[in-house]
């Protein structure tokens, strides 16, 4: 359930009353807060265990950040388990989106000032604590006049959404795109998204009982059709291509027989990119598909495109300020959010890894 | 406009026995057939191939910018039957003459061709032409010239296989020498033309096959052709490569035309980045991929069709003309031989056929 904004508003005030009196108090002398840590890979309700960390001293080049929110998602679970791609040394913290505020600096540090809100640049820092000292050049700068759970949720998935819809096919108003997972965290950024540029969104999820509600939902971020999976199958979709084109992009969150589902509908010379793997299957590419459609089969990966684009900070710059601006005209809004805090984590660790669960399981520090 | 359509029909169905190249030509209905001559046709879609007859075709006399054939020789490839199965996803007309690729010499040629004379060796440049057959009369934009200092068989199988080797090789990626390439079905026609291609580009290849009775032998063979690194399916399974990749970088591009679990082992030993390109899918497997290498090993999956090229192409002929010229040049200089055929007299078409849908046959080239 959801935390009213009143309640947040004012746990946010507590917070910068505690980081204002904590910073008095952290000149030369060590301290300790609470993180979420692991120290083993395995299964996260049973391997992250609330402890206190303590906090090195501020360096030249360093920064102490008191973070406000961090959700949880699931490249963080795959860090924990260690499936993951990149793996922190052990013992780590988990989280590797959040927001926080800078509420000191060191000597040196000319990029980021006291009191601005600040996102991680790249996934491992370990969001899941009230506070850390950080590396300024590790951390990004957000607008202050968003609301925190944007701010908190707006590096991975947002940008994702936005790569994608930017990075493949030239789209145009009118176009369309079909995705499935498109309930996640990157699918309802999609979903708005892409209704800010005029394209058309198929969006395919899982049956279940709510299912009109989950439509409605949907269609009030702006998405034009939403349909489930077993429709992909059936010969309904072809009276769907006659209210809007065939895509020339595919979103595959899901993999196995969605993704396949996905790329029977796409046109010719069109990309399917997968960004995720809900489903743990492969995905299965006809021959023809390739051969006599010509269709592109790519990946994308967050974490790979801010490496790739670590010297060119106009390029993460400009691309967080169009998904602040979308936020700021209502385009945008933050996923559904469960908020918990980190005392209560184990339940938010529980939430996040039950199937169907709608809502983005966020701690609050 | 009606009459016109009409009598367009009736001469259209008097020219489908001569192949689609000659669907779109408008004759005078007084010029009548001087002579026959005989093709291999096709009057229904079936996976039955023993359907097929020789017939006798009439040939229509020629008009103005048109140009008589005579066919010299026409390998059966797996899409000629693929498209007579009716599984293919271009089909021509019927009744059709089957054949796609093939190699002609010019006999006569209508008062306004430029581009074409008397004795020139033309091949084909679209599917469908209906190459199985011993003459021809088609549009002069229709076929375009190869040298006549290659041989015959070289000539006759450059166009399709050859082609397809060299587009994914210079396609894809910019590939320097010593870089790796990756390919299955490395024995295939276009296998072994990537073979040495990439010997001329001085690529190395790594190259899976089939485990087979004669394996060493086929292993000779393509090592003759300039292959780097020849594998059976099941000791890339059981071993992998990384003994190879202490030699040699890890390949960028990879090429499949087997697809299921032969396409997976080339998939998964590409380097980030890389990229595998299917053109083939003699498995008639899917092409399956982890999410993690599209994600975090940033692997592209795309496919090949000569057939589309040529079409993308049609108008301009500049590339197709560079790049026949290329591997004439490779043919002439030795780096390219043609695939070691069995060349098969036209009338025993009914050996040639049946080859090509059973397994670990050589290719059959029809001899008119």
């Amino acid at each position: 359930m959801a935390v009213p904004r009143s309640a947040l508003v004012l746990s946010r005030a507590l917070a910068l009353q505690r980081a204002a009196s904590s910073a008095r108090s952290l000149s030369g002398s060590v301290r300790n807060s609470p993180a979420l840590l692991y120290r083993t890979h395995g299964e996260p309700v049973q391997v992250v265990k609330l402890e206190t960390l303590e906090l090195p001293a501020l360096g030249a080049e360093s920064v102490l950040v008191k973070m406000f929110a961090a959700p949880i998602n699931p490249s963080d679970i795959n860090m924990i388990q260690g499936t993951y791609a990149i793996l922190p040394d052990l013992p780590a913290v988990g989280g590797n989106e959040g927001v926080g505020q800078v509420v000191e600096v060191g000597s040196n540090v000319k990029t980021v000032k006291v009191g601005d809100w600040v996102i991680p640049k790249d996934a491992g820092l370990g969001t899941w604590r009230t506070e850390a000292v950080l590396n300024a050049v590790d951390l990004v700068t957000l607008p202050c006049d968003i609301s925190v759970l944007s701010a908190a949720t707006l590096g991975v998935n947002p940008c994702t959404a936005l790569r994608m819809l930017s990075d493949f096919e030239h789209l145009k108003p009118g176009d369309t795109v079909i995705q499935n997972a498109a309930n996640s965290g990157v699918g309802t950024a999609v979903i708005q998204i892409a209704a800010a540029k005029g394209l058309h969104t198929i969006n395919v999820v899982r049956d279940r009982p709510d299912l009109v509600q989950l439509t409605d939902r949907l269609k009030a971020m702006g998405a034009t059709h939403v349909i489930k999976e077993e429709t992909l199958r059936r010969p309904e979709m072809k009276e769907l291509f006659k209210l809007c084109p065939r895509p020339k992009l595919a979103l595959n969150g899901v993999g196995g027989k969605s993704a396949t589902e996905l790329l029977r509908h796409l046109q010719s010379e069109g990309t399917m990119v997968t960004y995720g793997g809900m489903a743990k299957q492969p995905v299965t590419v006809p021959v023809s598909a390739l051969i006599f459609k010509d269709v592109k089969v790519r990946g994308f990966w967050v974490t790979q495109w801010k490496r790739d684009h670590k010297h060119n900070e106009e390029a993460l710059r400009s691309m967080l300020d169009e998904l602040c601006s979308l936020i700021r005209t209502g385009k945008l809004s933050p996923p559904s959010c469960t908020e918990v805090s980190i005392e209560d984590f184990h339940k938010a660790l529980d939430n996040a890894m039950k199937p169907y669960i709608s809502t983005k399981q966020v701690l609050v520090m | 406009m009606m009459r016109r359509m009409m009598v367009t029909s009736l001469i259209q169905a008097e020219l489908k026995f001569l192949g689609r190249s000659v669907s779109g030509q408008w004759w005078s209905r007084t010029q009548r057939p001087v002579h026959h001559c005989s093709g291999l046709v096709y009057r229904e879609h079936t996976a039955n191939i023993d359907t097929m007859r020789m017939e006798q075709l009439p040939m229509p006399g020629l008009n103005k910018r048109s140009v008589r054939v005579k066919m010299l020789a026409a390998p059966v490839n797996p899409a000629d039957i693929n498209m007579i199965q009716g599984t293919y996803p271009i089909l021509c007309p019927l009744p059709a003459v089957g054949g796609n690729e093939g190699l002609g010499e010019v006999l006569e040629v209508g008062d306004e061709v430029n581009t074409l004379r008397p004795g020139d060796w033309v091949v084909p440049v679209d599917a469908g032409f209906g190459t199985w057959r011993t003459e021809a009369v088609c549009g002069e934009d229709d076929l375009i010239t190869v040298p006549k200092d290659i041989t015959v068989m070289g000539a006759a199988t450059i166009a399709v296989n050859p082609c397809t080797a060299y587009r994914m090789l210079h396609d894809f990626h910019t590939l320097t020498p010593g870089s790796t390439v990756i390919q299955n079905g490395a024995n295939s026609a276009v296998g072994q033309a990537v073979i040495q291609i990439a010997a001329a580009m001085q690529i190395r290849t790594i190259n899976i096959i089939r485990d087979r009775p004669n394996c060493a032998e086929l292993v000779k063979e393509l090592q003759a052709l300039g292959a780097d690194y020849v594998l059976t399916e099941e000791e890339v399974m059981s071993s992998g490569l990384q003994h190879i990749f202490q030699e040699v970088p890890k390949p960028r591009l990879g090429l499949n035309c087997v697809g299921g679990i032969s396409g997976g082992l080339v998939l998964s030993n590409l380097d980030y980045g890389g990229t595998l390109v299917t053109y083939g899918g003699m498995a008639k497997k899917p092409v399956h991929i982890p999410a993690k290498s599209l994600i975090f090993k940033n692997i592209s999956l795309r496919g090949f069709w000569m057939t589309q090229w040529k079409r993308n192409h049609r108008q301009d002929k500049a590339l197709l003309r560079s790049m026949l010229d290329s591997l004439c040049e490779l043919v002439r200089s030795g780096y390219l031989r043609p695939p070691n055929c069995i060349q098969t007299p036209f009338p025993q078409y009914t050996k040639a056929l049946h080859a090509t849908v059973q397994p670990r046959q050589r290719k059959h080239v029809l001899i008119m």
